[in-house]
C-alpha cells in the first residue's frame, strides 16, 4: 500500500513534482522582486494565486505519491465540495428539490467506490444512464410538478460536471499497468493536472500581456483570443515535453495536449457562463485568490473525460 | 471535564462535520477570541443555527456560553431538558408565561447568567423564521442590554442555514452556507425600542448581498 519506494525508484514522477515546485519557487520570487520593485504594482491577486497553489500542489501530491486510497477519498471530497458549490448558485434547483439533492450527493461515494474498483463499464454508467434515470424519478416521486423539467434537466448536469467529470481523474489510477510504461496511472495524472492548469495559467498570462480581440465578451471579458491562441500553443509545446509520463508518442502527447488546452477552455466559459446567469463572480471562497473550489476544477471537470477516453483509446 | 466534553464535541467534531460535510464557513469568528463576555445575537432559520454558532466558540470559552433555548419546546420531557442541556450547554427558559407574573421570569434568568459572568447565546426573533426572511425581534434582548451595559453584544448573520435543515423537515442536506459575525458593540441607549433597533440593524448590516 505505502509505495514511497517504489515513487523513487520511479524518476520520471520526480522530475515533474520537483518541476511543479521549482515553478511555484520560481513565481513566489518573481512576485516578491517584482513586488520590491514596484510596490505600486498591485500583485495582490497573484500572491494569493501564487500561495493557494503552494497549498493545492502539496496536497494534490502528496494524494498522489503515498497511498491511492487517499486520493480517491481526496478526489470523491473535491467532486463533492464542487457539487455543494455549484448547487445553491443555481436558481434553477427548487427548494422543493432538496431531498433529491441527497441522491446526488450519494452518488459521489457510489462513483468513487466504482472507480477505485476499477469496474470500467459500471463506471461508464452510473452518472450518464443510472442517475440520469433516478434523479427525475426522484422528483416525480417528491411530487412537485411545477418547473420540475428544469430541475429534472439542472442536476443531472450538475453531476455529469462535478462528479462524472471529476472522477476520471481518480480512474486514472486504476487503469491497468502496461508493460514497458512506467510512470504509470500517476503519470497520466500528474500530466493532465499540470497541463490542464498550465494551460490556465497560460490563457490568463497571454491575455493579460497581449489581449486585445475579446473571443465571447458577453460571458466572459477578460477572455481574448491573444490569451486563448498563445495559451493552446504554450500548452501543446510543454505537452510535447511531457510525453514520458503517458504512453504516447510525442507527437500524441502533443495532440491530446492541443485538444486538453481547447477543451480546458470550453470548461472554463461554461462555468463563467453559469456564473454569470446567476450574477456571482466566483462561486465560493474556499481557497483564497481563486473563487471558489470550481472556479479552479472547471476545466479539470471538462478535460479529465476526454482526455483520459483520448488516452485510452490509443493506448489501453 | 465538562469543558473538555464540549470543546470535544463542537470545536472538534461538529466543526469538522459543519466545515468539511454541511459546507458552512465563517467569517470574522476572531472577534470571539478577543471579546471576554458577550451576547450573540443571531437570526435564526433552523436547529442548526445553536451548533453553527457554538461551533465557532473557542475551547477555552465554550463552557462558559450558553444558547438561550425555548423550555415549552426543547424542555418537554426531563430528559429531552436534560440533553439539551447536556449537549447543548442550553439555559432554557419558558418562551411565555400561563399567567402574567407566575413562574420564572425568563429576563430574570438570562440576567442572572449574565451576572455570573456567562455569556449567551440569543435569538430575538424568538423562533425559527422563513428562511431568508427575519421576524420581528422580541424585546427580551433590549431588557439585557439595558441591565448590563458593560457587555456587548456580538451580532452574526447567518445565510443559508434553512436550506440545510428547515423547519418542519428531518433531513440536513449539505449547502453552502455562511455564519458571518460582525464587531462588538455596546447599546447607544437605554430605551428598549432603540436598542432593539440598533440590535437588528447591526445584524442586517453584515448581510452579504452577493449569494442569495
Amino acid at each position: 500500500m505505502f509505495s514511497i519506494e517504489k515513487f523513487q525508484q520511479n524518476h520520471d514522477l520526480f522530475i515533474v513534482i520537483a518541476l511543479i515546485f521549482g515553478i511555484l519557487i520560481f513565481a513566489t520570487l518573481l512576485f516578491s522582486i517584482w513586488g520590491m520593485l514596484r510596490p505600486e504594482a498591485n500583485l495582490g491577486e497573484l500572491k494569493a494565486r501564487t500561495r493557494s497553489w503552494w497549498v493545492m500542489a502539496t496536497i494534490f501530491v502528496s494524494a498522489t505519491v503515498f497511498n491511492p486510497v487517499i486520493s480517491f477519498v481526496a478526489f470523491a471530497f473535491l467532486s463533492f465540495a464542487a457539487l455543494r458549490e455549484l448547487i445553491p448558485i443555481s436558481k434553477n434547483v427548487r427548494e422543493s428539490d432538496r431531498r433529491t439533492l441527497v441522491w446526488c450527493y450519494l452518488s459521489v461515494p457510489v462513483q468513487y467506490y466504482i472507480a477505485y474498483q476499477g469496474w470500467y463499464g459500471a463506471f461508464l454508467i452510473f452518472i450518464p444512464v443510472f442517475m440520469f434515470l433516478w434523479i427525475p424519478f426522484m422528483l416525480v416521486v417528491n411530487g412537485d410538478t411545477k418547473d420540475i423539467s428544469r430541475s429534472m434537466g439542472v442536476l443531472p448536469t450538475q453531476l455529469m460536471f462535478c462528479v462524472f467529470g471529476i472522477s476520471h481523474l481518480a480512474y486514472l489510477l486504476s487503469l491497468p499497468e502496461i508493460e514497458g510504461f512506467q510512470a504509470g496511472g500517476r503519470g497520466l495524472l500528474l500530466f493532465l493536472v499540470f497541463i490542464t492548469e498550465m494551460n490556465d495559467v497560460f490563457q490568463f498570462t497571454w491575455g493579460k500581456l497581449f489581449g486585445k480581440f475579446k473571443i465571447i465578451p458577453k460571458v466572459s471579458p477578460n477572455k481574448t483570443w491573444e490569451g486563448f491562441i498563445g495559451g493552446v500553443l504554450s500548452t501543446t509545446i510543454v505537452g510535447y515535453f511531457l510525453y514520458f509520463l503517458t504512453p504516447l508518442t510525442p507527437l500524441q502527447a502533443m495532440g491530446v495536449s492541443f485538444i486538453v488546452a481547447v477543451t480546458g477552455f470550453i470548461g472554463d466559459v461554461v462555468v463563467s457562463a453559469i456564473k454569470r446567469d446567476v450574477g456571482v463572480k466566483d462561486t465560493g471562497a474556499a481557497i483564497p485568490g481563486h473563487g471558489g473550489i470550481l472556479d479552479r476544477i472547471d476545466s479539470l471537470a471538462t478535460t479529465a473525460p476526454v482526455f483520459f477516453h483520448i488516452v485510452y483509446f490509443l493506448a489501453y | 471535564m465538562r469543558r473538555i466534553f464540549l470543546s470535544f464535541i463542537y470545536c472538534f467534531l461538529m466543526r469538522t462535520f459543519l466545515k468539511l460535510i454541511v459546507g458552512v464557513n465563517y467569517r470574522n469568528k476572531e472577534v470571539l477570541k478577543k471579546t471576554k463576555q458577550f451576547i450573540i445575537v443571531a437570526n435564526h432559520n433552523s436547529h442548526v443555527d445553536a451548533m453553527a454558532l457554538m461551533s465557532a466558540i473557542p475551547s477555552a470559552k465554550i463552557k462558559h456560553v450558553h444558547p438561550v433555548a425555548a423550555g415549552d419546546y426543547f424542555g418537554k420531557s426531563p430528559f429531552k431538558a436534560f440533553v439539551t442541556r447536556l449537549f447543548v450547554n442550553a439555559l432554557l427558559i419558558p418562551r411565555s408565561r400561563p399567567v402574567e407574573g407566575e413562574g420564572p421570569d425568563p429576563v430574570q434568568m438570562m440576567v442572572a447568567m449574565l451576572d455570573k459572568g456567562e455569556s449567551l447565546i440569543l435569538f430575538p426573533e424568538g423562533s425559527r423564521g422563513e428562511p431568508g426572511k427575519m421576524q420581528k425581534f422580541k424585546k427580551g434582548i433590549a431588557f439585557l442590554l439595558e441591565k448590563h451595559p458593560e457587555i456587548p453584544f456580538v451580532p452574526a448573520y447567518m445565510q443559508g442555514m434553512g436550506k440545510i435543515l428547515p423547519k418542519g423537515d428531518a433531513v440536513l442536506v449539505p449547502f453552502n452556507s455562511y455564519v458571518i459575525f460582525g464587531e462588538p458593540e455596546f447599546c447607544i441607549s437605554t430605551d428598549p425600542e432603540k436598542i432593539v433597533m440598533q440590535v437588528e440593524n447591526s445584524i442586517l448590516s453584515l448581510q452579504p448581498n452577493k449569494v442569495s
